[in-house]
């Protein structure tokens, strides 16, 4: 009687075991569906099937995944979104705007919150990378001639998404409520209200009055953390579908014997590799690099605070934040020009480009000689953006005078 | 492409790593820990020794104004209100008995220090790090904060003879000729009303001795005053606050309060010259990085390090060649043995902070 007992307990613990340890595999394919893909066809059905990966063509040409191809400055952008979300999340559950407190919830996520300092610096350093990163990215579009036919509209969304990006990290800039920030965003807002007739009223609807002040920084806050991510949000999603709907990345034609590379309707013979997993290991490797090189930079380098926000007390020199500091510059030779004038002209250059574009070549490639005009223009008002950028970064002091950067500066500092 | 993967994955997670510690180990754990060590070594009935051993690592801090300020110094200061460990090794020790007219409950410590009562590392707490840096009110400069509340007429002369002694020579010298104070004087030079709160003594005291060194084309004329009345001058200007930092004293401008130190039989008094506490002191290991504290303290505003700094005294560039360490060591802890008649300020260093700048300075040849 005993026996069969004992072994029908062993059985039951033997078949338990065997179960657990099919476990890990079960998830596996309730999660995955199917083994690990290894033929052609199920790396395919990885693509289509999955939901994040879906947004990828199941094949791509394999020169789309060579670094100099794109420089993966694009999907940097998005990585850069995706930590500025999660470390704002964290921020969010510390942070108070309002003008008694804020200051101090900064000095404790410094100082006393565990992880707080990490999470602080992440957020700005990346705030400051996507800047860098969306302005290289719409350069390499504009340098390879990607935003030409049929991809007119997704620049114009691009160039939407520049803007939020700038607005994103300006409305940031504000809630640490410093020295630093407190006259940087009092500067970028003036700039703003240099705009004619509308200017100071848009000025005082930002705010929430005439100086920066508690309205200024609820609305400020309200915008960084609902408004201007959702929409961006949703913007980005739209961006990254129409770049498959419009035909993946740009890509040069084949050029027939005989023939205009223009009226070339077939794409290049060019070898093509499976999505999975050639396509999706590249990204995961640049968002490795990429969050290495964050988080040495955040455990190494504290993003800047001053003193409290102090409105009796100007700094001087004021500095808007630096992406606008080349506006700085330019109102300080003429207040319209700077405020209004260059932005607007700026503004409807870069959306009017893919539609005064009427060259058709030069698709795909690197500083296409077909296109000579067009890259020395761009390159031009490149260099006039960084010269000024660089000139009110560096070289300006109290009153906006000129300095060298090793020069010390007069007055108090 | 694999491969690759590997070794960023890895090298990611190492730096998670590195991430959990820098978070996890901090600066304040040594001295609580040194601080609970010595109190359960002189605990000696059962009553002290569950008290002792009850104490638990953590931040601690003073709220005060309704909880809207909020100052983290005891967190290393621990000994602050337990007379047992009067004469103690430096951030533990008692505080003075003036803390017997002053609780720090309601006074706080921020309000006659100075500092960032927030922080928790000794860099920024005592206003010497990268955040807003303006060192606390040291040795004589105290009798600024003492003055703000008190004025000169209801404390015993001596606690407030430097700034008396202050506004004397700005009226022998006539800075009101060029400077305005509450509405006064001139205006060819800034107005000096809230300077107090807009820079740090340090600073003011760089700036009294040759303007042109700190702020480069000033006008200012030099004034040969001697380093006590350079000290002096300092002091009062440290008195002359903006209505921010009037307000901060608000709170504490109240009824004059009496509180007893808690009559202490918790711990056994020190015995003088305990070896064993001394084996504490050293176990205590104090981080003091002198480049930092070089540019923190205020240093670099009168002396120049490579190419950045003031020119208000000597650049230090190759300082090791010409001064030893013990050398260094007898001037920053007494200017005055060393260059009698100089101008170099009394900074009221302690001995860890000379010994770091020393070292620092010793390697600059």
């Amino acid at each position: 009687m005993r026996e069969p007992m004992i072994s029908d307990v062993y059985q039951k613990f033997a078949r338990g075991l065997v179960s657990a340890r099919q476990l890990p595999g079960r998830f596996y394919r309730s999660v995955f569906r199917g083994s690990y893909p290894t033929t052609a066809r199920q790396q395919l059905a990885a693509v289509v099937n999955n939901l994040i990966l879906h947004v990828h063509p199941t094949r791509v040409y394999s020169r789309s995944i060579k670094a100099q191809t794109t420089l993966g400055l694009g999907l940097i952008c998005l990585y850069l979104f995706i930590i500025e979300w999660i470390t704002g999340i964290f921020l969010m559950f510390y942070y108070e705007p309002s003008t008694g407190a804020a200051y101090g919830r900064i000095l404790d996520l410094n100082y006393t919150i565990m992880f707080g300092r990490v999470m602080r610096n992440l957020h700005r350093w990346a705030a400051e990378a996507m800047v860098v990163a969306v302005a290289l990215h719409m350069c390499r579009v504009f340098y390879t001639g990607a935003y030409k036919p049929p991809r007119e509209f997704n620049w114009v969304l691009g160039v939407a998404l520049l803007v939020l990006t700038l607005a994103l990290s300006f409305t940031g800039y504000l809630l640490p409520w410093d020295q630093l920030s407190f006259w940087a965003v009092t500067v970028g807002t003036n700039i703003v209200s240099y705009a004619p007739v509308l200017g100071p009223k848009l000025r005082f609807v930002l705010l929430g009055g005439d100086s920066v002040g508690s309205d200024a920084l609820l609305r400020f806050y309200t915008l960084h953390v609902i408004a201007i991510p959702a929409v961006a949000s949703l913007m980005i999603n739209y961006h990254i579908w129409r770049v498959i709907k419009d035909g993946g990345l740009a890509h040069p034609f084949e050029k027939r014997a005989g023939e205009d590379e223009a009226a070339a309707q077939t794409a290049r013979g060019d070898s093509v590799v499976p999505t999975f997993p050639q396509v999706v290991y590249a990204e995961l490797l640049v968002f490795l690099v990429l969050m290495i090189g964050l988080m040495v930079a955040s455990l190494l380098f504290n993003a800047p605070l001053e003193e409290e926000a102090n409105p009796l007390r100007p700094n001087n020199p004021s500095k808007a934040p630096w992406y606008f500091l080349g506006l700085q510059e330019l109102v300080g030779y003429s207040a319209f020009w700077g405020g209004v004038g260059v932005p607007t002209l700026l503004m409807l250059y870069l959306l009017a480009l893919p539609y005064f574009d009427r060259i058709p070549r030069g698709v795909g490639v690197w500083f296409s000689r077909e296109r000579l005009a067009m890259i020395n223009f761009w390159t031009l008002i490149l260099l006039g953006i960084l010269v000024t950028t660089a000139l009110g970064i560096y070289f300006r002091g109290p009153n906006w005078n000129f300095y060298w950067p090793w020069e010390n500066w007069p007055g108090p500092h | 492409m694999e491969k690759w993967l590997g070794a960023f994955g890895l090298t990611l997670t190492l730096i998670l790593g590195w991430t959990l510690w820098d978070a996890s180990v901090q600066e304040w754990q040594r001295y609580q820990g040194a601080y609970y060590r010595e109190a359960l070594r002189r605990a000696q009935k059962g009553a002290q020794k569950a008290w002792a051993s009850n104490l638990r690592t953590e931040i601690k801090q003073l709220q005060l104004n309704g909880n809207a300020t909020v100052e983290r110094c005891v967190t290393c200061h621990l000994g602050y209100d337990n007379p047992a460990f009067q004469g103690f090794v430096a951030p533990l020790r008692t505080h003075s008995s003036l803390l017997k007219n002053h609780p720090p409950e309601r006074f706080g410590c921020v309000g006659c220090h100075g500092g960032e009562g927030r922080a928790v590392t000794t860099l920024e707490a005592h206003g010497e790090g990268e955040v807003a840096a303006k060192p606390l009110l040291r040795g004589k400069y105290m009798q600024a904060a003492c003055y703000n509340c008190h004025g000169t007429k209801t404390l015993p002369p001596q606690a407030t003879d430097s700034v008396v002694r202050g506004r004397e020579l700005v009226n022998r010298y006539m800075c009101l000729a060029c400077h305005k104070i509450d509405g006064e004087g001139g205006e060819e030079g800034p107005d000096l009303s809230t300077v107090g709160s807009q820079r740090s003594w340090t600073w003011i005291y760089a700036h009294t001795v040759r303007p042109q060194g700190v702020v480069a084309g000033s006008t200012m004329p030099v004034f040969s005053l001697k380093r006590d009345e350079i000290q002096d001058v300092t002091i009062f200007l440290m008195t002359l606050l903006d209505s921010r930092d009037r307000l901060r004293y608000l709170p504490l401008l109240a009824r004059r309060v009496v509180r007893e130190l808690p009559a202490e039989e918790r711990l056994a008094a020190p015995k003088s010259a305990d070896p064993e506490e001394l084996k504490i002191a050293s176990r205590i290991v104090f981080t003091y990085d002198g480049k930092k504290l070089f540019h923190g303290a205020g240093c670099n505003i009168c002396h120049t390090i490579g190419i950045s700094g003031g020119e208000v005294g000597p650049a230090l560039t190759y300082i090791g060649r010409k001064r030893n360490s013990e050398n260094l060591e007898r001037l920053l802890k007494d200017p005055d043995e060393i260059l009698p008649g100089g101008k170099m300020p009394q900074l009221y260093l302690n001995n860890l902070q000379v010994k770091a700048l020393v070292r620092y300075l010793g390697e600059r040849r």
